[in-house]
């Protein structure tokens, strides 16, 4: 989506390295000027916003709350229905082990009737999507339990499975939106695929509520019927930057990325708050979903003397890249993304993973009550431990429940009663919608200390409390 | 003149905002042709006759107009309305785009999730990505180019040689994208603009085959860094070309190029009634109808930043209000009779000196009795342009 980004950091570097050594000064004679502006898109902080040290931009978007100006209020709602239908849109059908990338037949009961794909393609991502569809249902599951639409008519969640790869998600989502004729729909993880499915939600007028994909960019389109639950990598580079240079004191930092739109876009905001911050990348490498060997790039950066090394990929390559670190006897700060966050990167890392940090957008180790029920019911359900993925979707999925039962069946009512839940309490915690309608509740510090993840809040990091 | 205007820009633009604000009064340096008379279509007022209201597409053809609609193909031809549906041999109710070919007198559709489809002869021939080169089957737009049929899909840009049956794809491995999501094409004799949503306007050269881009020069999706200094913003959602101009609507404002200068408008400082714009089209080089999520702003005359925009004042206003504008500025109001219910307007067409609008609920035509390009009277010393136009 930023093309220029590249040259815009070579200029601003341009600008910003001669500035290196008196940024503070800086800092503190812009300060009064940045305070009076009360209303901050995505809680930038005043050093991490574009251009801040030199110009004040003409225009500033996603300060005003998103309209729907359009006619849909007007629909009559239906007479009669025999089920209220929810989609759901999500890579939920994975590769088959050892033959990767080949098709498959798949059955999933949803609803106790039986879903078979034939031949379907197969996506990496289908143990996110997986999931995300278990919280899904679980949410559907409960309602109904509680005697469905107003007490009279049950839910029903109909699923159509979207492959990154095929951008096949754009299509589903009009079948959904036509041929299913949903009345809201739950979707998708991948940022390319998650971007095209709005865009036809917005065609066909339907909401659509994202709670896995952290693109920053995703709500950065003014498009009124779109929702996202989760904190995005926005928030999530924000505190990973202030951990990195404000905190550890870093100067040189490396990153080393996955090739992909999500590599490219999720690192962003770390990229630009470095650079701002004046301390731009050391180098930028690059790698491609599914590569197991990355030496190259790591004598490259061992080359460079970071003191630091960040990486934007999947847990897997994430934890390949920290291992072979290691084996080379690089023992720099390794940053990530909130994807690092799983048993699979921590298997692979082993116990010699050294000073690890990522940003994470919930705290899972919370202890409030509603959350520790999710837990239960969910290993009841399915049997086993939800995550981030099912713990988003099963807020997402009840946020649009509620709306449903407030607005009636109609689209646009429901996107209203959607776009006033600006405070949700979620069993991930608060869920704090922004004007453009996503989730800005403050991110966690994910830190890897003896094979254990512990989370912390900004105010922890800086508590002097706690050493790293 | 021109000059004369420029100088008032940058002595604007230059100018302390406390002086700006109480700056001469503005009066319009001529008069703007306003549509007051209109007719209004909906499926009720038509008794079915147009079989949906939600309005995508509009294609003059001749005196005829083809409808593009959430519910199918409509012809409304001497006052009288033809349909076809799925039952018809539509592939897929959901027409999204249309283009006329002028060398066969061939209808193209683009198929929102069904890909597009020929209409000739009383019969569609249908192309998805599994039985021809389509990139895929989210279509948002089609036009024609000499031989060639562009189709704007939702992961890139697609070519069809009528001629020679052959598909070219253009993605970001043969194309200046940043990103694929094509939302918009509009083909003229020697370029072909296309809209590419997050990636800003792509356009072909027609004789040297080369493919550039135009992005936003801060490479900021939060903010507008300058006004003029390029596109707007790389949401992009529709490029037109005429008279050399490029005009370029995104959900953040509407930009025009006239392959030199840039020029950004937003409704903070001009006559567009929201930023959200679904689609610009220009009738000339100094005029552009933008339809927003909050009526039609139509920029009548660049040179001196003389707007017309239709809207509903209030939600419950039986007929829409003509605002006529200098920059932001407004002059006065004018009654219409456009009583279509919601102003939010997806589609605009212009057939001869009548305007046709297309809407979330319904179809309208203004009446273009005595139309005029420009400003009447401009230059004249009763209507000279007297002020510079205010950031609201």
């Amino acid at each position: 989506m930023r093309r220029s980004s590249i040259l815009l950091v070579v200029t601003v570097i341009g600008f910003a390295l001669p500035f290196t050594t008196d940024i503070s000064a800086q800092t503190t004679a812009f300060a009064s000027k940045a305070e009076s502006d009360t209303v901050k898109y995505g809680k930038t902080p005043w050093e991490y916003e574009p251009y801040n040290r030199f110009e004040k931009p003409y225009n500033r978007f996603f300060l005003d709350t998103l309209e729907y100006p359009g006619y849909g209020r007007h629909i009559p709602e239906p007479e009669y229905v025999d089920s209220v239908k929810i989609g759901f849109i999500g890579p939920i059908i994975g590769p088959i082990p050892g033959l990767p990338g080949s098709l498959k037949t798949l059955e999933l009961k949803v609803n106790q009737r039986v879903i078979r794909w034939d031949g379907y393609p197969v996506s990496h991502l289908a143990p996110i999507g997986t999931k995300m569809l278990q919280g899904t249902q679980l949410a559907v599951e409960q309602a109904n339990a509680r005697g469905g639409y107003r007490g009279k008519i049950p839910y029903s969640l109909i699923v159509r499975n979207d492959n990154g790869n095929w951008r096949s998600s754009g299509r589903e989502t009009i079948m959904l939106a036509y041929k299913d004729s949903v009345w809201a729909i739950l979707g998708t993880v991948d940022g390319a695929n998650s971007h095209i499915a709005i865009r036809a939600a917005l065609k066909a007028e339907i909401p659509v509520m994202n709670t896995a994909d952290t693109d920053p960019t995703f709500v950065e389109t003014r498009i009124p019927w779109v929702f996202r639950c989760i904190t995005d990598d926005r928030q999530m580079c924000y505190l990973l930057a202030d951990f990195a240079f404000k905190k550890l004191g870093l100067k040189r930092i490396a990153a080393l990325r996955a090739v992909n739109r999500y590599g490219r876009m999720s690192i962003d905001e770390f990229r630009d708050a470095a650079t701002r911050l004046g301390h731009p990348f050391m180098a930028e490498l690059q790698y491609e979903e599914g590569d197991t060997d990355f030496s190259r790039q790591l004598r490259r950066i061992q080359s460079l003397n970071a003191d630091g090394v960040i990486t934007y990929g999947n847990a897997k390559e994430s934890a390949l890249v920290l291992k072979q670190m290691r084996s080379m006897g690089m023992n720099q700060w390794f940053f990530g993304s909130d994807r690092m966050v799983t048993k699979e990167f921590l298997d692979i890392v082993g116990k010699n993973h050294g000073n690890v940090a990522a940003g994470y957008p919930y705290d899972p180790t919370r202890k409030d009550p509603e959350y520790l029920q999710f837990i239960k019911d969910f290993r009841n359900r399915f049997g086993e431990e939800p995550e981030t993925y099912a713990a988003h979707a099963y807020d997402g999925m009840n946020m649009i429940i509620e709306a449903i039962e407030k607005a009636g069946l109609n689209r646009a009512l429901i996107r209203d009663q959607l776009a006033a839940m600006s405070n949700y309490e979620g069993v991930t915690g608060r869920i704090e919608l922004d004007a453009v309608f996503s989730d800005r509740s403050p991110a966690f510090l994910a830190i890897l200390k003896d094979s254990k993840l512990e989370f912390y809040t900004q105010d922890e990091i800086f508590s002097d409390k706690i050493e790293f | 003149m021109h000059r004369i205007f420029l100088i008032l820009a940058v002595a604007t633009s230059l100018a302390p905002k406390g002086l700006c604000q109480s700056g001469p009064t503005i009066t319009l340096a001529g008069e703007p042709y306003v549509y007051k008379e209109w007719e209004s279509f909906t499926e009720e007022s038509t008794h079915g006759g147009l079989i949906n209201d939600h309005i995508f597409f509009l294609e003059a053809d001749g005196d005829s107009l083809w409808i593009g609609t959430e519910g199918g193909l409509v012809l409304y031809e001497n006052g009288k309305w033809k349909s076809w549906t799925e039952e018809d041999g539509l592939p897929w109710k959901v027409v999204m785009g249309l283009a006329k070919d002028p060398r066969t007198g061939e209808l193209w559709l683009a198929l929102f999730g069904e890909g597009i489809a020929r209409f000739s002869g009383g019969h569609f021939e249908h192309f998805t990505q599994m039985n021809s080169g389509l990139l895929n089957d989210v279509v948002y737009g089609v036009d024609i180019q000499g031989d060639n049929v562009w189709v704007a899909t939702t992961a890139g840009i697609s070519r069809y040689n009528q001629v020679t049956g052959e598909w070219a794809v253009f993605n970001e491995k043969h194309a200046p994208m940043e990103e694929v999501w094509t939302y918009n094409v509009d083909a003229a004799e020697d370029r072909v603009y296309f809209a590419v949503w997050g990636g800003g306007i792509l356009e072909w050269d027609v004789k040297t085959q080369v493919w550039t881009d135009y992005v936003d020069p801060d490479g900021e999706m939060e903010i507008d860094l300058y006004r003029d200094d390029g596109l707007v913003h790389v949401i992009t959602t529709s490029a037109s070309y005429i008279d050399n101009v490029l005009w370029a609507g995104t959900y953040f404002g509407l930009s025009r190029y006239d392959r030199r200068n840039w020029r950004g408008y937003m409704d903070i400082d001009s006559g567009l009634p929201s930023n959200f714009i679904n689609l610009a089209v220009g009738r000339n080089g100094t005029s552009c109808y933008s339809c927003t999520d909050k009526g039609l702003g139509v920029l009548v005359d660049f040179e001196t930043d003389t707007w017309v925009t239709y809207k509903q004042d209030t939600e419950d206003a039986e007929t829409w209000t003509a605002h006529v504008m200098v920059g932001n500025q407004e002059i006065k109001t004018m009654s219409t009779n456009l009583d279509l219910p919601n102003h939010f307007t997806i589609c605009v067409e212009f057939m001869g000196d009548d305007v046709w609008i297309g809407t979330g609920h319904g179809l309208a035509r203004g009446i273009g009795n005595g139309y005029y390009d420009g400003l009447r009277g401009k230059g004249s010393s009763a209507g000279s342009f007297k002020g510079p136009t205010n950031p609201k």
